[in-house]
Formats: structure tokens, C-alpha cells, sequence
């Protein structure tokens, strides 16, 4: 199990040579010093959904992973390695003493996860660790890990660039450390912290054991996730809603009537956002976000990395409800628009990006599955569901701000059919859209739930957006076979719509 | 149809229970076939008979007659259009074929062996010289095509084939031609394994009849005659490569080669008509009743109405077919064709372009009759292999506009999300009012002009300068007209392309020296050569 979820994170760790364990050696006599290391295993146990009988949960998965301990006794891990758990175990590296823990915060988008202990004094004695936000390229980092003693094994690397990458849920970009370094594979890899002078300075991401790059959670993404863990209500990293395209072509500067150096040309806001409410148009040319200038690739200068995107102005270094002035050219003339930063919720989402820790939403009639279109549902096609999931929604879910730009609704879906008395004749047909039910729209499974409650002179008919284009049922006759169906194919319920 | 199928599933039956007994004693071991011997001794299983070892090698059928003097190999040189560069004329290839001679002093062959050719020999068995050949007719549709010899004695001491029909599940059959480039003919025997609708590869759009035979086709026995009883019960023309399945080969069977030569008689090929609609079946008891029709097994349930071909105005989605001609189109889509079974679409495969077909429907619960005259929609060959047609396109600036086509995504291997949305769904969303021609920026020939264009590579243009571009002659005319500034938008969000026509202008003699480029558009699906194309 352990080392299949390995895999599928595609960090494959290789040995070390003998080369590597000297240069090691120097580090690890350095951290040595502190006597009770910051680190705790942490074990994991869940249970994922199963998309393709979502009224049960697939066989349960364990994970074996490493997690930093801070201030006020809690334990940072990557939201990865906790999503959809059902039993968080702790347990300290040197004793092998063992505590239930809670999730207390956790964010899919930036991949990071706060644990507690049951047990308010299991942590005493060790020394949490502090947070360090300078990390440069060229700085020397070491990644922690854990011998099966509870010995550290310490492994430096040189950071190689930090820019602006996706992060796994694939969600804008967020500042990434880039790390050239050789991981050790030891048992609990799966969340290994990054450390300069004893301090956390990030959180592995994933690694590539081929180029033996890593890419790390850095620190000024981890103290934003702290700073608002300490609020009340968890709210997440802001996004603005428009979207870019370098300027760097001068006929295009020339057209949108760009007489200044950089900006980015503004090619679409999705309605409902901040960029949208702030009054920001397609065509405006971004200059400037607060006091930073963009170049013609929509980089600023930061004062630590030099030149990087300016997303990261509005995710690392903002929050939801902060105003940001955002400096614009409008066919030529400056303007100023103030945009107030919101964070986009995965329900906001017509296919939402991920549905973690939640059961997906389901309604069978008569043998037919329906359900809502999410990247989460097409991700149960495996690691290359962009090229193996039914590539009709592969383009809903890929153009869904383009091809549903009202935003507020689902896409129904008849996933597969059930063999049944009910569907014969209907036994081949899978991956269709729903239109409509018994007449009425449907953009959700609650609008599909409400018209499947009113057939028509005895009958559901189901329209569909592809061929056949109409399906009909027989009302009564559903109703009846309803329980044998459940009991055939161990469907514990009909539906699932909370 | 249905008499071979019901034959078929009999004598499949038998072989089973055959296979089933062999653990019993032995039975004795069948004498060894004499060449020459009455054939039907290998075919027909005597039904009262208990074991009935399968005849491995299969005795030699009767003699087809003096094949080889009917038999030629064709050598035909193409020149196969790059898309890539489509100002270029293309690859030079070279291939193998066989053709046989048939009445009339003509040779039938496949498409696919003499479609995008310039030129063609013909030899024949005993004779060292090659004889050029005219390509006369060719349906890229059904991969059939007809040549024509210009030497005038060259069919003296040519015998004719006949054709025969569709010969019977599980008997034996012999391919004749020159697999994988030999100089001499070949043989090879198989049985008849399956008559089903098959797609058809060379255009890779079209479904016919095909059947499939279990004797080894190889590159080189494409266009040779598949002999049965002295007469051509089909033409050799695709199987499957090794890796994929063993001993599976398809020939065109004889009602689709016989369709050929009738639609040719006029002088002219009208390709195959189409309904262009979508069914689907009507096995569902409960969608039956809701429809209005009676428990008879009868009817299907019209889906789609493509809005370019013949049924459009005529049948509507929620239609449901009764009938066909007058024969019951039962609820698997099945009619009764000659005493067999056949889908329904085996009616309309027999017809020609201007022909009538008549449907029995019921439409809102009310039985109606509707007559369809029929014509081949065009959005379909979008989907589909173009021969003997030099590739269309506008090179501006630099930049290569194209319209999709099956061709054209090959040759750049596109996997694009919304370039392949469009081209699967480009008929059944009926995308083709909106863009007859999807026009793709499919390449960038570098230039300062173009120097940040590459992220609009593979995107479809929506408009120029405001005006909606649906063709590729609107588009070539829209740049030709443009005022100072092109301003091009692409479909999707993205900002526009902005190109300064004064710049384009100057940039144009150096882009065309640069890349070698010889004409800068192409609008016109105009015949690569006219040796290859004289029918169409």
C-alpha cells in the first residue's frame, strides 16, 4: 500500500551513494545537537470514495509519513497525505509512543494540513520548530527524514530556482521552491520538511528521483496557511478571476494601445470574481498590482527572488477581504481598479476542481446512475484521465468557464446503467448529459431528484444532450423494482444529495 | 443474409461438438485428399456424422481455372500530399498491388492502390514487359477503383473473371496476388469466417458490407481476386497486422463490387448516399408504450437529423422507423432482406445518388409515410482520408492556415482538446453551419513579423477584423482586403492576433525564400494529377 501511494505521487527514492551519506554526516551531527527532533511520524488510514459506485468507499489505504511539529502543539503534513482519512495516528520518533490525532485545518489547493493530538501532552519535550521565510536561490536546504531507529537521516540539497508552479490540485500557481537534491527512500517519506538552521523552511510537494528535483511547499505559502489557521474561519488563498496573456508582441501592444513598457493583456474574467466585480474587462492591460510594476510578461521584481509572476502578489502575500489596487490601461488610458480579494470555493466551480473528505452526490433510477460532473469524478480514470476519461468531459470540465458561464450549477450526468428490468435496451449507454427531466431543466441533481418526483402520465423520460436523446421509464414499475435492485447490486442507498 | 447466418450458426455448432468429442476414442484418420477431388467434401459436414475432425491443411479447392490469366500486378508511384508543407508536391511512394481483368476490357483493383498515383504499369503472368494504365474510375468510399490500358492488344488472351455471390460461413476461399512484392503470383486458401458491416480503411469514414476470411492478405495481395468455384467472390482489400489479430482479412464482397460497376455505368462515380440520421433501438418496454407502440418488436428511434443531408425537414428526432421499402424494421434495427437478416441501412447501401427511399413512421403517436431522396452529405468527409486532392490552404505572414480534416490532424499528430472536440462532434453538433471549414493557424514559418505568435499555434480563427470567417475563401479574402491592421480572433478566450499588413507585405518575398515556398495558398480541392482522377 505504502508503496503504491509512493507511485502515484511519483516519488520513487533511490539509495544513496557513498559519497552522499559523508557530505550527510556534517548536517545531521548539527542537528543532532537538539535533543528531541521536531519531527513526529504520523500514520494514516482512509478510505476513498469510489466514483464509479459512489454509494461505497473503495478498499482502505494507509500511509506512513513524517510531520513537523510547531508552536502551540501542532503538526503541519501536506493536505495529501490526510485527505480522506478516517484515522490519524501520531507517533513520536524516539519512544514509538502512539496518539489518535484530529485534522484541524486542512487546504487542498495549497496542500497543506494541521494536525492536534488528542493527547494535549503528547508533544511535551520537543522543541517546535521555527519558520524561516528567507530562503534564496543558492541556499542549501536539508530534508528531513526518519531512520527505522528514530535517528535522523539528513540529506542536503541546493535551491535551484523558486517560481510559480501548479500545486497537485491544479488551481492557479502557487510560489514553489525547486530543489536539486538526492531523497533517500526511507519508510515514512511521504511528507518530509525542508530545514536551514534548524528552521522549517518548506514541505516536500513531489520529487522526481530521475532528475532528483524536488519541488517544496515554501515557507511564505506555509506562514500564510498558519496565519489564517489562527482565524476563526478558515477562508483559504485568494484568487482575482481574469486571466493573462504576455504583452510582449508589439502589435498587439500597439492594438490594445499600450504606449508604456510592460502590463499583460487581460483575456478573460469569469463572472462572479473579484476582477469582475472590481470592473476589470477583457482587453484592460495590467501594469501594476499595489506597488509593483509588471513587466511585459507579468512578472514583478520581488526583493527576494528578483523577477516572478505577479500571481504570487495575490496568493503568498494576500488574503481574502484585502483590497489590492490594481493599476490598468484602459485603450490607452490609466485607471486604477481595486480589487477586493476573495477565495473561489471548489463548490463555486461548475465541475468542481476536487471533492476530498466528502461523499459524491448520486441519484439511481431504475438502474440509471446519475451524477455530477467533477474533476474528481474523472480523475477515478487514473494518473492519464486527461487522455482516458471520456474526453466529452474532459472538455466540459477543461472550457467549463467558457462553454457555462453562468456559473452557478452542475453538470448531470448519466454515468452507467445498471443492467435491470427497468433499462433493458438502455444496458450500453453511459457518459451522457442531462438536459432535462419530465420537462424540466436540470442543473443539478437536486433539480434532477425534484422532476424524477413528477413523471408524466406514468413515465420519466430523460432527455440527453448526446444520442439516443431520450430515455423513458416507467414510473411505477421503478418504484417497485427498487429494492431488488438495491439488494442485487448492494446499493446501501438510492441517493445521496446532501 | 439470414440464410448464411442460420447456416453459419449450424455449422459452427457442429465444429464444437466436434472438438467436444475428440476425447472419445479416435475416430479413423481421414484419408488424405486427393488434388483434383470433388471440394464440397471439405465443406459440407455431413450432419449425422458424429465426429468430423477439422481438415488441417484444408484440401485444395477446385481449381479456379487459368488464373494467371486474368491476374496483373500493378506497380503504381504516388505522391502522397504533406500537409505539413502542402506548397510542397509530397513523398514519392511506391507500392505493389494486384487487379484482375473483368468484361469490358477493364481491371478492377482497389482504391487504395492506385489513389493518389501519377503513374501506374501493369504486368501480367509470362509477359516481361510493363504496360502504363490509366486510372478510370475510383471510389475512395468502397476502395474499389478501374483501370484502363491503353495498349490495344494488351487484353488479347486476357480472360475476364465472372463474379459469384456471397459465398457460404465456413467455405473455402483462395486469394490471389502478390503479397509483400513478390514478382510471382501467390496463393492462399482460408474459409469464410464472418459477413458482417465493417469500416472501411482506406477513406476510414465508410461502413460496408465485408467478410472477413481466414486466408493470410498481405500488403501486395490488395486488389486480387478472392476465388470461389471458378468465380470472384471478392477482392482482397485490408486485414489486421499481426500484433492485433492473427488470420483475420476482409474482401469486399461481391454486392458492393457489383454497386460499383452499376453507379460507374452513367460515366460518372456518385459515391454512396447517406440518410445522415442517428437511431437508436427500441428494446425498452417501457419507452415502447411511452412512445405509442404496440409489443410487436418493431421500430427504431430516429436520435438525430443531420442538417446537411437528405432526411433534414423530413424526419425528425423522436421519429420512430417502422419500415423501410415496405420491410419491417424490427427494434434491433434489423430488416429482412432476400429471405436474410440485414440492418436496415443494407437497403439504402444499394442505392444510388437520386434514388428514393420510403420510411412507414410513427411521429407523435400517428403513422405517417415520408419519402427521402437521397444524396451524399458532404460535412462527412471532413472525418474521412482525401486522395488525389492537393491539400487547401492560406499561408500568411508566415503563418499556415488550414482547414481540419482526418489529413491534416494526422500529419501534426494534434491532440488538442477543442481541435479534437470539433473535429469528433463537428457533425453530430452540427458545428459545420457555423465553420463549413474549421479553419486552424496549424503552423508558424519563424519571421520577425511572427516572432510572438507560436502560443496561438493549433487555435481555430472565429473572425477577422469583426467579420466571422466560415471558409477558407473568406478567410483568404478578408486578409487580401485588409485594411492596415489584421486584427484575427481565435475561438476561446486569448487576446487577438494583430498583424500590420505593411509588415506582412515586406516580410513576404523573404518568408517565401526563406521556406522555399512556392504558392501561398491553395483554395481549391483541385486533382493533384489527372491521370489518377479521370472518373471523378
Amino acid at each position: 500500500m505504502l508503496r503504491q501511494s509512493f507511485v502515484a505521487f511519483s516519488i520513487a527514492l533511490v539509495a544513496a551513494t557513498g559519497a552522499l551519506a559523508k557530505k550527510e554526516s556534517t548536517v545531521a551531527s548539527a542537528a543532532a545537537k537538539q535533543k528531541q527532533l521536531a519531527l513526529v511520524r504520523v500514520n494514516v488510514t482512509g478510505l476513498s470514495y469510489d466514483y464509479f459506485r459512489p454509494w461505497q468507499k473503495k478498499a482502505p489505504f494507509s500511509k506512513r509519513a513524517l510531520g513537523a511539529v510547531l508552536p502551540k502543539g501542532r503538526v503541519l503534513v501536506t493536505a495529501d497525505l490526510v485527505a480522506n482519512q478516517n484515522y490519524v495516528e501520531l507517533e513520536r520518533a524516539e519512544s514509538g509512543e502512539k496518539t489518535a490525532a484530529n485534522v484541524r485545518v486542512i487546504d487542498y489547493e495549497a496542500n497543506l494540513a494541521l494536525l492536534e493530538p488528542t493527547e494535549k501532552s503528547f508533544l511535551d519535550g520537543i522543541k517546535p520548530l521555527e519558520i524561516t521565510s528567507d530562503t534564496v536561490v543558492g541556499d542549501r536546504l536539508a530534508a528531513w527524514q526518519l531512520e527505522p531507529t528514530g535517528a535522523l537521516l539528513a540529506t542536503e540539497g541546493l535551491v535551484t530556482t523558486v517560481q510559480m508552479t501548479p500545486y497537485p490540485i491544479d488551481i492557479g500557481q502557487f510560489l514553489t521552491y525547486r530543489i536539486s537534491i538526492p531523497m533517500q527512500y526511507r519508510e515514512n517519506s511521504y511528507t518530509v520538511p525542508l530545514v536551514k538552521n534548524n528552521k522549517l523552511a518548506g514541505l516536500l510537494l513531489r520529487y522526481d528521483s530521475r532528475s532528483q528535483l524536488l519541488d517544496a511547499i515554501p515557507a511564505p505559502i506555509i506562514t500564510h496557511f498558519l496565519k489564517e489557521a489562527d482565524t476563526q474561519d478558515y477562508r483559504g488563498f485568494p484568487s482575482g478571476g481574469f486571466s493573462f496573456f504576455p504583452t510582449r508582441d508589439p502589435q498587439l501592444r500597439d492594438y490594445a494601445g499600450e504606449k508604456g513598457k510592460g502590463g499583460v493583456y487581460v483575456t478573460n474574467v469569469e463572472p462572479g470574481t473579484p476582477a469582475m466585480k472590481a470592473g476589470l474587462q477583457v482587453g484592460d492591460i495590467v501594469t501594476g498590482i499595489g506597488n509593483h510594476e509588471l513587466d511585459e510578461n507579468g512578472n514583478y521584481v520581488d526583493p527576494l527572488y528578483g523577477k516572478i509572476e505577479f500571481t504570487n502578489l495575490l496568493t503568498a502575500h494576500a488574503y481574502a477581504g484585502d483590497v489590492v489596487p490594481l493599476h490598468i490601461q484602459r485603450s490607452g488610458k490609466p485607471m486604477q481598479l481595486n480589487l477586493t480579494l476573495e477565495h473561489r470555493d471548489a463548490k463555486d466551480y461548475v465541475s468542481p476542481p476536487y471533492y476530498l473528505d466528502q461523499a459524491p452526490r448520486y441519484y439511481v433510477v431504475g438502474g440509471l446512475i446519475f451524477q455530477e460532473l467533477s474533476r474528481q469524478y474523472l480523475k477515478e480514470w487514473g494518473a492519464n484521465w486527461q487522455r482516458e476519461a471520456p474526453q466529452r468531459f474532459v472538455y466540459f470540465d477543461h472550457f467549463q468557464s467558457e462553454l457555462f458561464p453562468e456559473r452557478n450549477r452542475r453538470i448531470v450526468i448519466l454515468s452507467q446503467v445498471l443492467p435491470a428490468n427497468n433499462t433493458i435496451g438502455y444496458d450500453d449507454l453511459a457518459y451522457l448529459t442531462v438536459t432535462k427531466v419530465n420537462g424540466k431543466e436540470v442543473k443539478s441533481l437536486d433539480d434532477l431528484a425534484e422532476a424524477v418526483k413528477h413523471p408524466v402520465e406514468g413515465f420519466i423520460k430523460i432527455e440527453t444532450e448526446e444520442d439516443p436523446k431520450q430515455i423513458e421509464l416507467d414510473a411505477t414499475q421503478v418504484a417497485a423494482e427498487a429494492p431488488a435492485l438495491q439488494e442485487n447490486y448492494g446499493i446501501s442507498s438510492l441517493q445521496r444529495l446532501q | 443474409m439470414k440464410r448464411i447466418f442460420v447456416i453459419g450458426y449450424a455449422a459452427l455448432l457442429l465444429a464444437s461438438v466436434a472438438y467436444a468429442q475428440e476425447s472419445t476414442p479416435a475416430p479413423p484418420p481421414v484419408e488424405p485428399q486427393v488434388p483434383g477431388q470433388q471440394p464440397g467434401a471439405s465443406r459440407s459436414t455431413p450432419p449425422g456424422q458424429a465426429v468430423v475432425p477439422v481438415p488441417v491443411p484444408i484440401a485444395p479447392p477446385k481449381p479456379n481455372g487459368p488464373i494467371q490469366k486474368s491476374l496483373v500486378r500493378i506497380t503504381a508511384t504516388a505522391v502522397d500530399p504533406d500537409y505539413r508543407a502542402p506548397w510542397n508536391a509530397g513523398a514519392l511512394e511506391r507500392g505493389v498491388g494486384a487487379g484482375f481483368v473483368i468484361s469490358g476490357n477493364r481491371i478492377l483493383t482497389n482504391a487504395h492502390v492506385v489513389a493518389n498515383t501519377r503513374y501506374i504499369t501493369v504486368e501480367r503472368d509470362g509477359d516481361p514487359n510493363k504496360y502504363p494504365a490509366k486510372v478510370q474510375f475510383i471510389a475512395n468510399d468502397c476502395d474499389l477503383a478501374l483501370i484502363t490500358m491503353p495498349a490495344p492488344d494488351f487484353f488479347k488472351n486476357m480472360v475476364p473473371l465472372k463474379f459469384g455471390g456471397i459465398p457460404a460461413l465456413e467455405s473455402t476461399v483462395s486469394a490471389y496476388g502478390y503479397p509483400i512484392g513478390g514478382e510471382r503470383m501467390s496463393v492462399t486458401t482460408g474459409i469464410v469466417s464472418r459477413i458482417d458491416f465493417q469500416l472501411y480503411t482506406h477513406s476510414s469514414v465508410d461502413q460496408h458490407l465485408a467478410i472477413q476470411i481466414s486466408a493470410q492478405i498481405n500488403p501486395g495481395n490488395s486488389g486480387g481476386p478472392v476465388m470461389q468455384d471458378a468465380k470472384v467472390v471478392g477482392v482482397a482489400f485490408q486485414g489486421y497486422s499481426g500484433d492485433v489479430a492473427q488470420g483475420v482479412a476482409y474482401m469486399i464482397p461481391t454486392p458492393v463490387i457489383n454497386r460499383f460497376l452499376k453507379d460507374i455505368s452513367n460515366g460518372h462515380y456518385d459515391e454512396y448516399p447517406d440518410l445522415a440520421i442517428t437511431y437508436a433501438k427500441l428494446q425498452n418496454p417501457a419507452q415502447r408504450r411511452f412512445l405509442g407502440l404496440q409489443d410487436d418488436d418493431r421500430g427504431v428511434l430516429v436520435s438525430s437529423v443531420i442538417a446537411a443531408g437528405p432526411s433534414d425537414g423530413i424526419l425528425r428526432p423522436g421519429d420512430v422507423l417502422l419500415a423501410i421499402d415496405g420491410h419491417p424494421i424490427a427494434s434491433d434495427a434489423n430488416v429482412e432482406l432476400d429471405g436474410e437478416r440485414a440492418q436496415f441501412e443494407e437497403v439504402v447501401e444499394r442505392k444510388f445518388r437520386g434514388d428514393s427511399v420510403k420510411f412507414d413512421i410513427l411521429r407523435d403517436k400517428q403513422s405517417m409515410a415520408v419519402t427521402i431522396k437521397l444524396y451524399k452529405p458532404w460535412p462527412y468527409s471532413l472525418q474521412g482520408h482525401s486522395y488525389d486532392v492537393r491539400p487547401r490552404y492560406v499561408l500568411y505572414g508566415g503563418l499556415l492556415f488550414q482547414p481540419l480534416s482526418l489529413d491534416m490532424l494526422e500529419a501534426y499528430r494534434l491532440t488538442d482538446l477543442r481541435l479534437r472536440h470539433f473535429f469528433e462532434y463537428f457533425i453530430l453538433e452540427q458545428i459545420y453551419l457555423q465553420h463549413p471549414d474549421v479553419i486552424v493557424l496549424s503552423n508558424i514559418l519563424p519571421d520577425p513579423i511572427n516572432s510572438y505568435l507560436a502560443p496561438y499555434r493549433g487555435e481555430i480563427v472565429d473572425e477577422i477584423n469583426g467579420k466571422k470567417i466560415r471558409t477558407l475563401d473568406e478567410l483568404s479574402d478578408a486578409l487580401a482586403k485588409a485594411p492596415e491592421r489584421i486584427v484575427i480572433r481565435m475561438i476561446g478566450e486569448g487576446p487577438p492576433l494583430v498583424l500590420d499588413r505593411d509588415k506582412v507585405a515586406a516580410a513576404r518575398e523573404r518568408i517565401k525564400t526563406r521556406y522555399n515556398v512556392l504558392q501561398e495558398q491553395n483554395l481549391e480541392e483541385k486533382p493533384a494529377s489527372g491521370l489518377a482522377s479521370a472518373g471523378r
